[in-house]
């Protein structure tokens, strides 16, 4: 049976504009940020990434319109200020990391698309920095936006121009937190993803490394292996936004091992380094 | 008609490991439908990948569009096609999606990107099929893709790797259509296949890699042309094949078929005067062609 008929319309070369390098890495950056939300693709890909930002954005929403009909917000309250919002957004977080980088990454080289982009104006390095865009552009919405919502709901309940003017600060640190976030996450996520083979596995395996680095590494600690905090690799982030926020809201790993927070932003951006070099040389090998 | 090589290597080398691919090839490819033949591991997707600046050569030079690949990679790939031999599709975006997305790696803006997606689906006659998903695709459909990604973006030269693999007889045909189609559009194309008929039937210019080596590089026609003559008979063959022998011609009986190569005379008198010596009808006679097969067969036993 014929599957399509060849309809003769001509051909029309093209002699518009041609975007060369800058256009082909738009192209890619607007793919990922697509494919992250699974949009233009069955329903059922937007599910999880949709899901996941409604869990992070409802607490916000909720207390802004608590705060609303009570007519008043507490800024001092801490039951779920901003500091306290990423104990709920940076579990989250983690979740969307694995799924995102997951399916930014395995896809492209299971399905042999990466043959595509080897025959555009782009390199690998172009391929993994318009990928990580995509990530740091969605992760950051998905930690920051909740923020952004409950200081605007605050501002609109106690006084928009006072309440903006006095806690201004709080807009920045949330939104440097919510990076440290992303560089602490995304980079092992991408790790993981540019071996694996399936995206469910690159997934599993991520979330795997990072919550049993956390037990394994407290309970080394206990046994006096103090230098095993530098492998909490899911606490880092949490011990850098309490010292960016000037907050404290856990006991984390690094510090009861006896590290600064310091250390720990030393070690998220090292490992985020050799994360990214790793997977640029890997996906170099892919292409 | 502008006859500068699209494509020129000079002493072109590569090797996986020990095992060389790629062996000193120099070659200065012109405009038009390129066939690139060789049996499996010949070095014909090694090449094509070195084309693209997929793969560095080990040694050598190569230029593509006039641009290095060694130096100038991104304006060669801007005006290069690709169409490799395994999977490039992702199933999980419709055809007009991904094509748009194609154009727009192209460098494509996303308006002109959007119009030829769809301009190039129904070139290729998936315009029905636009907003299907291309994992629901048949490997008919899927190869048209294949072949609609690379062109989508106005690509001066596309390479297509097999285009014809795992296609049925009908859905060969029709790809071999739109492949020699392509220089109608202003595309040349590089077309690598170990099926000899598919590259006599497309190309104008033939390329024969054999152990990462050039066998021959020449036009198609010169391949084609030969001083033999192919003559069927009504009668006796045998005594025709004897009284052509007896006036010089060399006679060769394959089946019920005779192939005569004179030197010192046109084959075709030898044919006529042995046909009336023989008191022999002819049932067809004609020049003999030589096809791509025997050429490549008749270059690899000299190697």
């Amino acid at each position: 049976m014929t599957e399509g008929v060849v309809f003769d319309l001509g051909w029309r070369p093209h002699d518009g504009p041609r975007l060369g390098r800058a256009g082909a890495r738009r192209a890619l950056y607007k793919d990922g940020l697509r494919r992250v939300l699974g949009l233009r693709r069955k329903a059922r890909r937007k599910v999880f990434p949709f899901t996941l930002m409604a869990i992070a954005l409802l607490p916000s929403l909720f207390f802004v319109a608590f705060g609303v009909i009570a007519g008043e917000f507490d800024p001092t309250a801490t039951l779920f200020g901003h500091s306290q919002y990423f104990d709920l957004t940076g579990a989250l977080v983690l979740i969307f990391t694995a799924l995102a980088s997951s399916e930014l990454l395995v896809p492209d080289r299971v399905n042999g698309t990466l043959a595509v982009y080897a025959s555009r104006p782009l390199t690998v390095g172009d391929y993994v920095l318009m990928r990580s865009a995509s990530l740091a552009t969605v992760v950051f919405g998905f930690l920051w936006l909740p923020h952004v919502v409950l200081f605007l709901g605050r501002a609109w309940v106690n006084g928009f121009s006072s309440y903006v003017t006095d806690n201004a600060a709080i807009l920045w640190e949330t939104a440097l937190a919510s990076v440290v976030y992303f560089a602490a996450f995304a980079p092992l996520g991408f790790l993981v993803a540019a071996f694996s083979k399936r995206t469910s596995l690159a997934a599993g395996v991520f979330l795997g490394v990072i919550t049993i680095s956390s037990a394994a590494t407290r309970g080394l600690i206990e046994a006096g292996f103090d230098f095993m905090g530098l492998f909490a690799f899911q606490h880092h982030p949490g011990f850098v936004k309490d010292w960016i926020m000037d907050s404290s809201t856990h006991s984390w790993i690094p510090e009861d091992a006896g590290f600064d927070a310091s250390v720990s932003l030393l070690v998220i951006v090292v490992v985020a380094l050799l994360s990214g070099m790793t997977v640029l040389a890997r996906q170099r090998r892919a292409a | 008609m502008d006859t500068t090589p699209i494509i020129a290597t000079t002493d072109l080398r590569f090797a996986y490991g020990d095992i060389v691919a790629i062996d000193g090839v120099s070659l200065e490819i012109p405009p038009g439908r390129i066939g690139l033949v060789g049996a499996n591991g010949a070095g014909k997707t090694t090449l094509l990948k070195i084309l693209l600046g997929v793969l560095p050569a080990a040694s050598g030079r190569v230029d593509v569009l006039g641009h290095s690949v060694a130096t100038q990679q991104l304006e060669v790939r801007s005006r290069v096609g690709w169409m490799p031999e395994s999977n490039c599709l992702p199933p999980d975006q419709t055809a007009a999606d991904f094509l748009g997305y194609a154009a727009e790696l192209g460098g494509l803006p996303v308006r002109a990107a959007r119009q030829r997606a769809s301009d190039v689906l129904g070139l290729v006659g998936l315009h029905e099929e636009r907003f299907r998903y291309i994992g629901e695709f048949s490997t008919g459909m899927r190869q048209r893709t294949k072949l609609a990604q690379a062109i989508v973006h106005d690509p001066s030269l596309v390479l297509l790797d097999e285009p014809t693999a795992g296609l049925d007889p009908e859905g060969r045909e029709e790809m071999l259509d739109l492949v020699t189609r392509l220089e109608t559009f202003g595309i040349n194309a590089v077309i690598s296949s170990h099926v000899l008929t598919d590259i006599e039937r497309t190309c104008d210019w033939v390329i024969m890699l054999d152990g990462g080596k050039v066998l021959r590089s020449s036009p198609l026609t010169d391949l084609s042309t030969t001083d033999e003559v192919e003559l069927e008979v009504i009668g006796d063959i045998a005594v025709v094949a004897e009284s052509a022998r007896r006036m010089g011609a060399t006679a060769e009986l394959i089946g019920s078929v005779l192939h005569l190569k004179a030197s010192n005379r046109d084959a075709f008198e030898i044919a006529r005067d042995a046909l009336a010596e023989a008191d022999a009808s002819v049932r067809r006679l004609g020049a003999r062609r030589t096809t791509l097969e025997d050429v490549f067969m008749g270059e690899e036993a000299q190697q």
